[in-house]
């Protein structure tokens, strides 16, 4: 017979050694939520990254720029259905502590055709295609630097600045929200040819651009494609390389080198930690109510019932902490979203990580209890009754 | 003739202490008879405890029979041995055994809550379980509230809450003052009179057994004699 009552009179009796046990487990799954969330996030790109996108690079290096003709040419090779390029900026705004940026040059016509998971939420398409200074940033961005529709960014360029010092600017024509994780959220894209006539005006030469990604025809097989791709450029004047999107994504994930390793590692150690500490809070109060095992046998409360009520004691005082670490690791999740965005990290605490700190949860909660409700299982009666609390 | 509530038959009781065999209760035979109340006397060590607990089914025997209230305690497992417990016997213990997180009506409720009872005829048993002992008023204090005798009145509350056959009294009055310890005494003894309990208590005190209708004596594990306490005695304390 399970007595619920008796679990909230027990845990209630040191409230105090409770309500630590309960803030311990409950900062400890909030650190173990964002830790993992940070390292799901490092991956998001390469594990959202769509199998029908091909990205085209120098072979040499991603900073190495490649020829404007080599669009066409790789947009006339049997299965490539749209290809857009994309160039980095690497302008800073105004205010560099408010958070860093990527910006890229692109064509908007064919970005939106590669990337149909940019969900236009203000502005049009329209609106980017009037204006050659327009630009379209990510919602989460906007809201962060507090952008509105028409405003004027004014950037300062790195690679393309201008003779006089002055700065780039750029009109707000629309903000996205990616629906996939292939696509950052806080990005900024631009016209092209706003890029390109500026840069002929001013330093008289015609920038090349970073990467080509081009999207295949449904059901084309990859391989063949990349391989072609690279053939037609083999003899120069730049070579490339073609790479799926995910081995595209991957070599920046790769730049952390063991981050995610080491992060885990930290969550490790806070888990192990925890489950000590519940472990020692559990035995305690064992000791403490083993005269009243005794008691609650003798009035017929079977082994398993005394067990039980040990085991529950454990259960809910982890679930209680635990549920609350994971909650607070939700609610704090656009705070949090806000804070990295600005390292390009799109931090989300996926349902994933919400199932696994969960289910950690239950199991703290099952090996802190474990032990003492075994114990109570096997106490004896007249030795337990013997015992002084 | 009816057979006896409770019926020992060579009981053997052994103890391991500082690597010797401490035989406690060495064959003893006994019958109680249903609707008595028994006092259990006998120097320290001569086993008064240990028997209760056997008759309780908090102990089992190393050998020999024991038959309480129709059932073969050596044939229960752990389980058995607790659901027989909570319906046919009630403990009072010398130090209350009260838990202390629950109220009196909680600590008397308990049982209950192993019973098919509702829970709003649990609280109806509890309550006048309590009126019967007079704590009718204090339901909602804890054990570090109530006063010893009113410890032990709680106590012997939930010992008969779930109208168990037999009561097992293990010094019920060792930590009370005197008129604290009749209270409970002439409580004991209103139980088995009104209520036909068969009682059997464990104590030192010769004026405690005087409640009592029969004396048993143990001594070294083995039944001494049983004597019959004089009736007048009984009947004028009733």
């Amino acid at each position: 017979m399970f007595n619920f009552k008796l679990v909230r009179r027990y845990l209630g009796k040191h409230l105090v050694r409770s309500l630590l046990t309960v803030a311990s487990l409950m900062v400890a799954l909030f650190l173990l939520c964002l830790l993992q969330a940070i390292v799901v996030s490092l991956d998001a790109g390469v594990r959202g990254a769509k199998r029908d996108r091909l990205i085209v690079q120098s072979a040499v290096s991603l900073f190495v720029d490649l020829p404007l003709n080599y669009q066409q040419k790789i947009g006339a090779v049997d299965g490539v259905e749209s290809i857009c390029k994309w160039q980095y900026f690497g302008g800073h705004f105004q205010d560099d502590e408010k958070g860093y940026f990527a910006q890229f040059a692109t064509d908007f016509d064919t970005l939106f055709a590669c990337y149909p998971e940019i969900e236009v939420v203000e502005g049009s398409k329209e609106a980017l295609l009037a204006d050659r200074t327009a630009c379209i940033v990510g919602k989460s961005l906007a809201d962060r630097l507090g952008w509105k529709l028409g405003d004027s960014i004014p950037l300062e360029a790195t690679f393309f600045a201008k003779p006089d010092g002055s700065a780039w600017d750029f009109k707000l024509a629309a903000t996205y929200r990616p629906t996939s994780t292939a696509m950052d959220g806080g990005m900024m894209f631009f016209r092209w040819d706003y890029l390109e006539e500026t840069v002929k005006a001013t330093r008289g030469e015609t920038p090349g651009t970073g990467t080509y990604v081009f999207r295949t025809r449904a059901g084309a097989d990859q391989a063949p494609i990349a391989a072609t791709v690279e053939a037609l450029f083999e003899n120069g004047p730049q070579r490339v390389s073609c790479s799926t999107e995910a081995a595209f994504q991957a070599q920046f994930v790769s730049m952390y080198g063991n981050l995610p390793f080491f992060v885990s590692a930290i969550g490790g150690g806070v888990l192990v930690a925890i489950v000590l500490a519940c472990i020692n809070t559990m035995l305690m109060a064992f000791r403490e109510q083993l005269h009243d095992a005794g008691i609650l046998k003798a009035v017929g409360f079977t082994d398993g019932s005394v067990a039980t009520l040990m085991l529950a004691q454990s259960l809910v005082l982890c679930g209680i902490g635990g549920f609350a670490g994971i909650g607070l690791a939700k609610l704090t999740e656009p705070v949090m979203q806000l804070m990295l965005t600005r390292f390009g990290v799109p931090y989300e605490v996926p349902a994933e990580t919400v199932a696994l700190a969960s289910a950690l949860t239950i199991s703290i909660g099952l090996v802190a209890g474990v032990v003492p409700a075994w114990r109570a299982r096997q106490l004896r009666v007249v030795e337990a009754l013997r015992s002084v609390e | 003739m009816s057979q006896p509530m409770i019926r020992a038959r060579k009981l053997t009781k052994s103890y391991l202490r500082g690597g010797e065999t401490l035989t406690v209760l060495d064959g003893l035979d006994l019958d109680m008879d249903e609707g008595r109340f028994y006092a259990l006397m006998g120097p320290s060590g001569s086993g008064k405890t240990t028997l209760l607990n056997l008759i309780g089914g908090l102990d089992q025997a190393d050998e020999g029979d024991l038959v309480v209230a129709g059932a073969d305690l050596a044939a229960l497992d752990s389980s058995a041995l607790a659901r027989w417990r909570a319906a046919n016997v009630g403990f009072v213990f010398q130090g209350f055994n009260l838990i202390p997180v629950l109220t009196a009506q909680e600590n008397v409720e308990l049982p209950l809550s192993l019973s098919p009872l509702s829970r709003k005829e649990r609280r109806e048993h509890a309550r006048y379980a309590l009126k019967l002992v007079g704590l009718d008023g204090r339901e909602d204090h804890r054990p570090g509230q109530l006063s010893g005798g009113q410890e032990q009145r709680v106590a012997i509350a939930r010992a008969i809450a779930s109208d168990p056959k037999v009561l097992l009294a293990d010094e019920p009055t060792g930590d009370l003052d005197r008129k604290s310890a009749d209270q409970v005494l002439e409580l004991l003894l209103r139980l088995n009179v009104e209520f036909k309990k068969t009682i059997l208590m464990v104590t030192h005190d010769p004026h405690a057994a005087a409640y009592a209708g029969f004396t048993v004596h143990l001594d070294k594990g083995q039944l001494g004699c049983i004597e019959t306490n004089p009736p007048r005695a009984v009947a004028a304390r009733v």
